[in-house]
């Protein structure tokens, strides 16, 4: 019989590409979604759909929070791995909601430890705790390595500096599999729309087809290691498979700044981002985090991990996408009038 | 005029935003975060430049979050208050029956304890729900039917039920519950049996669907239109004392009947694609489920207008429209 997994976060950006290995390596993938009257499962909707010739999904209703409901659902799948990707993932949004952040990205982490160490005494089970480059907030020293101290800078990084030691802890002390990928910004065409690539890729293709004007930012000097999402599920997948548990930096090892980044994906529409760049200070983070970027040599020695898509290439990838998107829009509008 | 609503991304939620809008109100909508920015209910007002951000405002917030909420309301300190919000699937509940009372019953409670604290306290209306007779002891239903919940989401229902009553009679505040009885439009939610047969009739009708597979059809309910729900909500906050009100039509229908008229609606007999499946059947099934609206009526001049017959073919029109205009961009 094939392996089984268990998805948190499975209808995000980095669940839905997850899901998709998963689901190629004959994996049954059970996803955790919570109960909406509006759907949420977009970025799965292509997977769900063949569900009568391959019925190697299965969505089942439950939130981080309700930890009996998610212990009961981990002792009934017996999943052989558990990836915890689920989370109030952003960081502006967490200054705003600092108590439902900590409940979601740190006690929810515990929730899932919590399921998967009473399954551990059953049977074996791995987990992945889904952690972030943000938890070095004012870095103390460039570039980041797994070594290197956390300094987190918002409620959402000291949340996940919370769900990261609990995960050492467990590992430690329960002789649980448990492994926390310290990952840097990924993006995709997947990303929500409230992040600043995709923001810029969508308001970007927008402008081109004459459906938006301005694009309103805010700092535009903060630098971050940008990687490709589709890239960084498979180092959470050989996490899981290494011979012994360990924590990871997951980056692409350059950095670069939004400007370039703007300048990067205009230029691909032959447009002059200058003209159509707003500064909204509104978008500035209470704290900002200057300057991210990951030292990857250790996925790289002991994983035979590295980042195969330059920024450049995941620019074009999401500007083809966007654009697409932006002239269906129009096409929409036409069909409207 | 300035609202705060709770579950303005719902059925109920988007209609009232409508309303509101339409009476020149302010509309504040509270919404969780979600990575999916999908609120196909509140798309046509999000986008006209002329309303959002200057009528409506949406912040992020979460029922299981007090202090968040509380610094929204403080900074709008708002005039009406409709909490709509809630896991509001029957069945569901049974599977996540803790998330459930978090969410309905504490989130309503945090929302009261909140509200007593805000100068001055806004109206309140919560929309409560006929699951909280559960089986009932008499039918039709009034606004004094003993609670008797059989479900996860009734009994929270009933405590936040009952509730509400208390604050307005110990504590002074305007609180009214909506007892609302089943209500259905075109935004309905995917799962709920009703769209999921318009959508199963306009899909099947243009070949894009085989069969419709369902729990029990002989359950009855009383179903009325959401729109007119909520202008009745809307008008329970402009009477002069806090009362709660029984909304329904007092009819009751199948799910067969339903079945029928959505079928007929399109042409189709529902007999040939129909497929029973017990997985979709509720571990209890409410019984005897009628509303008796007459407060409602008398004192707030409201009446259910619209016929089953006219909802599903509101229902099933609206699911042709959206499924045929898919079609053609595919």
């Amino acid at each position: 019989m094939g392996k089984s997994a268990l998805i948190t976060g499975i209808t995000g950006q980095d669940g839905s590409y997850l899901a998709e290995l998963l689901l190629e390596k004959g994996y049954l993938v059970h996803g955790l979604v919570r109960r909406s009257s509006s759907f949420s499962t977009g970025r799965i909707d292509h997977l769900y759909k063949d569900i009568h010739e391959n019925p190697g999904l299965l969505l089942h209703y439950g939130d981080l929070t309700d930890g009996q409901a998610l212990s009961n659902l981990v002792l009934n799948l017996e999943p052989d791995e558990i990836y915890n990707l689920g989370a109030q993932s952003h960081v502006r949004v967490s200054f705003d909601q600092p108590v439902y952040t900590l409940m979601t990205d740190g006690v929810g982490a515990l929730n899932v430890l919590e399921a998967a160490r009473i399954l551990n005494q059953k049977k074996p089970v791995r987990v992945y705790q889904a952690s972030s480059s943000e938890m070095y907030g004012a870095v103390l020293e460039t570039p980041q390595k797994e070594s290197t101290p956390f300094n987190p800078q918002s409620p959402y990084a000291c949340a996940k500096v919370y769900a990261f030691f609990q995960t050492v802890n467990y590992r430690r002390s329960y002789d649980l599999f448990a492994c926390n990928g310290i990952l840097f910004n990924h993006e995709s065409p997947r990303r929500g729309e409230t992040f600043v690539t995709r923001k810029i890729t969508r308001a970007a293709t927008r402008i081109k087809l004459g459906l938006q004007k301005k694009l309103f930012l805010g700092n535009l000097d903060a630098k971050r290691d940008w990687g490709y999402a589709k890239d960084y599920v498979e180092a959470m997948w050989l996490m899981l498979q290494h011979n012994q548990p360990d924590d990871f930096v997951i980056a692409t090892g350059n950095t670069y700044s939004i400007r370039e980044f703007l300048q990067m994906v205009f230029s691909k529409l032959e447009l002059d981002w200058q003209k159509f760049v707003e500064i909204d200070p509104r978008y500035f983070r209470p704290a900002e985090v200057e300057l991210l970027l990951g030292d990857p040599s250790k996925a790289k020695n002991s994983l035979g991990w590295t980042s195969k898509t330059s920024l450049d290439q995941l620019a074009s990838i999401m500007v083809e996408h966007d654009l697409e998107l932006a002239k269906r829009e129009q096409h929409n509008q036409s069909f409207q009038q | 005029m300035r609202a705060v609503i709770t579950g303005i991304t719902g059925q109920d939620g988007s209609y009232l935003t409508d309303l509101l809008l339409a009476k020149g109100y302010e509309v504040h909508g509270i919404v969780r975060r979600s990575s999916n920015l999908q609120r196909p209910r509140l798309d046509q007002q999000v986008h006209d430049h002329s309303i959002y951000g200057k009528r409506l405002f949406l912040h992020y917030s979460d029922l299981t979050d007090t202090t968040s909420l509380r610094r929204i309301l403080n900074r709008i300190v708002p005039d009406e208050f409709y909490h709509l919000a809630g896991q509001s699937h029957v069945g569901l509940s049974f599977e996540i029956p803790e998330s459930t009372c978090e969410l309905t019953a504490m989130g309503t409670l945090r929302i009261l304890e909140i509200l007593r604290d805000v100068s001055p306290s806004p109206r309140f209306l919560h929309a409560s729900s006929r699951e909280i007779f559960g089986t009932p002891v008499y039918a039709p239903q009034n606004e004094d039917t003993p609670l008797n919940p059989n479900s996860p989401y009734g009994a929270a229902k009933a405590f936040a039920n009952q509730l509400v009553k208390i604050y307005r009679d110990s504590l002074g505040l305007f609180g009214c519950n909506a007892i609302c009885y089943n209500h259905e439009s075109p935004r309905r939610a995917e799962n709920f049996v009703t769209r999921k047969i318009s959508i199963a009739a306009a899909s099947i009708k243009l070949g894009l669907q085989k069969e419709l597979v369902l729990g029990s059809i002989d359950s009855t309910r009383d179903w009325g239109c959401a729109p007119e729900f909520v202008e009745a909500m809307w008008l329970m906050l402009q009477q002069p004392t806090p009362k709660d009100y029984i909304l329904a039509t007092g009819k009751t229908h199948s799910v067969r009947e339903f079945l029928e008229l959505a079928f007929q609606h399109v042409g189709l007999n529902w007999q040939e694609y129909y497929r029973h499946d017990p997985r979709f059947q509720r571990p209890v099934e409410p019984e005897n489920l009628r509303g008796d609206a007459s407060r409602a009526m008398v004192e707030l001049g409201w009446k259910p207008k619209i016929s089953l017959a006219q909802l599903a073919a509101m229902m099933v029109d609206h699911d042709l429209h959206r499924l045929k205009h898919s079609m053609r961009q595919e």
